[in-house]
């Protein structure tokens, strides 16, 4: 491709969004946003770039790999953050550390990954999520997921459910094992995907057998609701992972009291990322949609890599990904529009419109009249004046015209706000 | 209630696949000829017939919930979906194999080897894995031609009966990956219908046992 081509281009997994669809992603940010207030979370805005070290080492090795990197002038490597929780983190184990805790934190920004569309992914996309440093319980993580619930909820669906998982009872089990990172991947792998076959195949591979090999086949099985964890504890010594199922129900418990019951799943299977989380994950689905729109979990590892160890626990969501869903508000249409005009009477007619909060359109173009106005109502606008001195102003509305005068004008603009 | 949507792979294994399900309490109509959607019986399901490659993508989306596709396939891509259960129908391996010159002869040591294949990826993995330096020629079919011809040395593709590579004077010379049919669903899905399709799971997963019994 030549450079007069790239010119007209978006690069490969980008796009625009304008229309409907502009409107839709900024009333769901704001949503979100109006929801992780309401639970006292409080706005971090943090860089999109930063030192390849400290967004990649600390990473997950999948987001590792995808990360966009380049130089600044003085050599060092740097990098465009793959999530919003590593720099968080780091603003957190650098900056906030003595801050009175437990401290709520939430985010709004742009997140890239180099890595294949597909899925709803996008190369650049918008993460919108919580952070909550300082409180390891149980109540913490039944906080940050109850707001993932409420997340899910503000797409304005009616089906959605969080699929819990819990990564130390698995940590447990294997305790002992020590199997090296490439076999815990595999091991991770042929887990997640549900597969007996391929959990059988890893098993005998990495000669894992007796009491271990058998919880681990089972993990497929141990999804549902909380009857589940009776049947795991059966299946293991392990005071670790006895632990991790008295965190779980006690979760469980605190989210049913809250009435989000019907929207959990507890999954042992869910054990992504073993190097990142050391607790609880989830991922929330909603109806229609294939894939995953939020993910989170609890990684107390993660801030001591930048300062004091804290526990933390968060969620973000995907802005993109949720449109696929999110009932899209139609736009906004214009309450008035105005034809140029060299009268005062105009711009005080306008500037009250504005201080309303109405939305007002002035013609740019020199078009007037009643066909201009006609045209103008036809595209939504609800009010169109057509003349106006400092006396008279003829007003055209989908009812028909009038005349009414500059102080009548005035008076009835309030009325038009909703 | 809607039915849930479930991708059948046309050609080898469709009619597999079909017999096991209707075992399992999803029976079609003998004659679904060249429908390409069709219900089963009961009502619990919805059949698309699609292209066997095509088949994750469907249900990855969540385009189907549930779907029947071979392993070989399944691991040529990078597909994000459940895969709870081995259907034991469909059984093949994706093998090495070449002219019979080469049985024995330790690959390692064969710069400049060209490898034919409708498996890229998992042909590329492999060699990697055997430190073995290979180019890898893709073909979309016939495979086995390759060597007569001079483009390849060797190939690697899916083995069932070996027949085909006898008939071309080639011989299996490792096998790779055995593959069979797996039944595979869509994250989300499994989340949002859950007991419907553990349901399905527990029922196809009941004739597959039962038929591995049968047999021995």
């Amino acid at each position: 491709m030549d450079s007069t081509e790239l010119r007209r281009q978006r690069p490969l997994g980008l796009t625009d969004l304008f229309g409907e669809q502009a409107a839709a992603y900024a009333a769901l940010e704001r949503a979100l946003i109006e929801q992780f207030e309401r639970w006292g979370y409080q706005l971090v805005v943090v860089p999109t770039i930063g030192y390849d070290q400290a967004l990649s080492t600390q990473a997950s090795p999948r987001l590792n790999e995808q990360l966009y990197r380049f130089f600044d002038r003085d050599g060092h490597a740097l990098a465009l953050r793959p999530d919003m929780t590593v720099p968080v983190a780091r603003l957190v184990g650098t900056t906030l550390y003595d801050q009175p805790l437990p401290l709520r934190l939430y985010y709004a920004g742009k997140v890239f990954r180099y890595e294949q569309p597909q899925a709803g992914q996008r190369r650049e996309f918008t993460q919108v999520g919580i952070e909550l440093i300082g409180a390891g319980s149980a109540e913490a993580d039944a906080e940050v997921t109850a707001v993932a619930m409420e997340a899910l909820r503000a797409l304005g669906v009616d089906t959605f459910q969080i699929n819990l998982g819990e990564v130390d009872f698995l940590r447990g089990i294997i305790d002992g094992l020590e199997l090296s990172v490439e076999e815990l991947a595999m091991l991770e792998q042929a887990i997640n995907r549900k597969s007996r076959v391929e959990i059988r195949h890893a098993l005998d591979t990495l000669h894992i057998s007796g009491q271990a090999g058998e919880a681990i086949m089972a993990l497929p099985g141990l999804c549902g609701g909380l009857g589940i964890i009776a049947e795991a504890r059966q299946l293991t010594a392990n005071p670790a992972a006895q632990r991790a199922l008295d965190h779980l129900a006690r979760v469980y418990d605190l989210l049913a009291l809250d009435g989000y019951a019907d929207h959990l799943i507890l999954d042992l299977g869910e054990v992504r990322s073993m190097d990142y989380y050391t607790g609880i994950s989830f991922h929330g689905y909603v109806a229609g949609l294939g894939f995953h729109v939020l993910s989170g979990g609890r990684y107390d590892r993660l801030v001591g890599h930048f300062g004091p160890s804290l526990p933390a626990v968060g969620f973000a969501m995907s802005i993109e990904r949720s449109l696929l869903v999110a009932h899209t508000p139609t736009v906004r249409k214009l309450d008035l529009v105005l034809p140029a005009c060299d009268h005062p009477a105009c711009h005080r007619v306008a500037a009250l419109a504005r201080s309303l909060g109405l939305r007002v359109e002035t013609e740019l173009l020199g078009r007037s009249g009643a066909a201009w106005a006609a045209q103008a109502l036809a595209h939504g606008a609800t009010h169109a004046i057509v003349r106006c001195d400092g006396e008279q102003c003829e007003l055209v509305e989908p009812g028909g015209s009038r005349t009414l005068t500059l102080s009548a004008l005035l008076e009835e603009v309030p009325t038009w706000s909703r | 209630m809607e039915p849930l949507t479930f991708a059948l792979p046309k050609g080898r294994l469709q009619e597999e696949v079909l017999t096991l399900l209707a075992e399992a309490g999803y029976a079609t109509d003998a004659d679904v000829g060249r429908k390409l959607v069709f219900g089963d019986s009961s009502g619990t399901l919805r059949f698309i017939m699609a292209k066997p490659s095509d088949v994750p993508t469907y249900v990855e989306y969540g385009a189907a919930a549930l779907g029947a596709v071979g392993l070989d396939v399944l691991r040529e891509g990078r597909w994000d979906v459940l895969e709870p259960l081995g259907l034991n129908v469909g059984l093949c391996r994706l093998s090495l194999a070449g002219p019979a010159s080469w049985r024995g002869r330790n690959l390692r040591l064969q710069p400049g080897l060209r490898v034919a294949s409708k498996y890229p990826r998992l042909a590329n993995e492999f060699f990697q894995a055997q430190g073995i330096s290979a180019e890898i020629i893709y073909l979309d079919g016939s495979v086995e031609l390759a060597p007569s011809v001079g483009l390849s040395d060797l190939l690697v593709d899916m083995v069932q009966s070996g027949r085909t590579l006898a008939e071309n004077d080639l011989v299996e010379l490792q096998t790779i990956l055995p593959s069979q049919a797996m039944l595979i669903v869509n994250r989300a899905a499994h989340k949002m219908q859950f007991s419907r399709i553990e349901e399905i799971v527990s029922r196809l997963s009941a004739v597959v046992e039962r038929r591995k019994e049968a047999q021995e």
